[in-house]
């Protein structure tokens, strides 16, 4: 899901870091308070999500979380997926310094649009809410392979053959995450219901 | 609305029953997180003070997968060294998939002029013969493969690298095909001979060579260490802490 440093246009780059800033300043004042150790533990958790390995399918992935980040953060995901990217290029390698704003808006963007897409069905108790999770985080990562096409165009790649290629390659993974969302929301409604009152209620 | 509000307000046993959530169909999943629940909510200190860490406590077993599998099928690394006149490549993702059908693309590093390209095979290796022109002008090589979806790596041969095999068969011949070879052939036989020798000795040193610089080119790559990822979770709640820190002094002053 990173794209790699020296692969795209200096172009798109530049919308990548100044979408990435803004998001990052909605993200940054949206986020009360009491709210920042949910968002640095998020963080934590997309940071070490990508070292986790999914042995299943043609290429070798792994996983995003940012299904995840969106339905338990909102806004607040952007900065928490800007500073988990920042720590992954500096130390894993994965991206790098200049493709950053790049990467987050392919992983924050999705992250956002879902927690307002679900929003509706995540409100609702049961079945609906269960559905809405597994969506959530399915949807996401979906939406962040499409957003990876979409940002290889300008490097001359047919967006179709490279969305197809994407979309092929992540078919495990996009259940895989819809599973562990649907689970991680499940649980926390039971064990933690004051955790999603704030954005749920 | 009063299921929220039972929720809102119960703190003990209470709020673990599936039906004050509302849910009365009883799913197959839900045995399961009962137990769960039930883990989390009895009433042992320790346990309670793990009830607080909520979702970090899951991401921890999610982090011991990671030591467990350290496989990161992520950056690309493109490894290629001279043989004779061929340069071979190989790319793979890190560390052990090969690169498929990735493009390849060989630039000199100075102009970025591109001399040739080609697709790697199954293996993830691709060779080709060193340009004369390359090999002429002496360029420093850069060798990029993109992987596809973003995925990018590169190595740059200089050009010490890969010529020190051409020397002897290519260069005497470019510079001086018609005259000097007869003439120096001629004059001193034992000069023949040590070319030869050298040949011989350049093409051994490279086969016993080959598997040490693919070792050295391994050990260059920066393998995901445990420290990389303690430490990168403690500068994600050194980041938070101090914003979280700024913040409450922000409240104070106003």
């Amino acid at each position: 899901m990173h794209i790699s440093e020296g692969v795209l246009s200096p172009s798109v780059l530049l919308a990548g870091a100044g979408l990435a800033a803004v998001g990052t300043a909605i993200g940054l004042k949206k986020l009360d308070y009491e709210a920042i150790p949910r968002v640095a533990i998020l963080s934590a958790a997309f940071f070490v999500a990508s070292l986790i390995h999914v042995p299943v399918g043609p290429v070798g992935l792994h996983l995003v979380l940012n299904g995840l980040m969106g339905l338990l953060l909102g806004w607040p995901a952007v900065p928490a997926i800007l500073v988990a990217l920042f720590l992954q290029a500096l130390l894993f390698q994965f991206g790098g310094l200049t493709v950053l704003g790049v990467n987050t808006v392919v992983m924050a963007a999705p992250a956002v649009l879902c927690f307002y897409a679900y929003r509706g069905l995540l409100r609702r108790p049961g079945t609906p809410g269960a559905v809405g999770a597994f969506a959530c985080g399915s949807t996401a990562i979906l939406l962040s392979g499409l957003l990876v096409a979409a940002a290889l165009i300008t490097t001359g790649q047919a967006f179709i053959q490279v969305a197809e290629l994407v979309l092929l390659a992540h078919i495990p993974v996009i259940v895989m995450e819809g599973v562990i969302t649907l689970f991680i929301f499940l649980f926390l409604k039971k064990v933690r219901p004051e955790m999603l009152e704030g954005l749920y209620a | 609305m009063p299921n929220t509000k039972l929720h809102l307000n119960c703190r003990g046993e209470s709020c673990i029953r599936p039906k004050l959530l509302g849910e009365h169909k009883v799913r197959p999943y839900d045995k399961i997180l009962r137990l769960m629940a039930n883990w989390y909510k009895k009433p042992s200190r320790w346990r309670q003070n793990l009830t607080y860490l909520g979702v970090p406590g899951v991401f921890l077993i999610l982090t011991v997968f990671v030591l467990v599998t350290p496989a990161l099928a992520h950056r690309v690394l493109v490894f290629a060294y001279a043989q004779g006149d061929t340069i071979h490549t190989e790319s793979k993702f890190v560390p052990h998939t090969p690169v498929r059908q990735g493009e390849v693309q060989v630039l000199e590093q100075k102009t970025g002029k591109v001399l040739l390209t080609g697709k790697t095979d199954a293996q993830g290796k691709f060779s080709f013969k060193i340009p004369p022109e390359a090999a002429a002008r002496k360029m420093d090589l850069k060798i990029v493969v993109e992987a596809g979806m973003g995925h990018r790596g590169e190595w740059l041969l200089k050009a010490d690298g890969y010529l020190a095999g051409v020397k002897p068969e290519k260069a005497v011949p470019a510079s001086a095909v018609p005259a000097a070879p007869p003439a120096g052939m001629g004059a001193k036989p034992g000069a023949d001979d040590r070319q030869m020798l050298e040949e011989a000795l350049n093409q051994a040193l490279e086969r016993q060579l080959a598997p040490v610089k693919e070792m050295l080119a391994q050990l260059t790559v920066h393998r995901t260490s445990l420290p990389d990822i303690i430490g990168g979770l403690g500068y994600i709640l050194g980041i938070f802490g101090l914003w979280a820190y700024c913040q409450s002094r922000r409240k104070k002053d106003s």
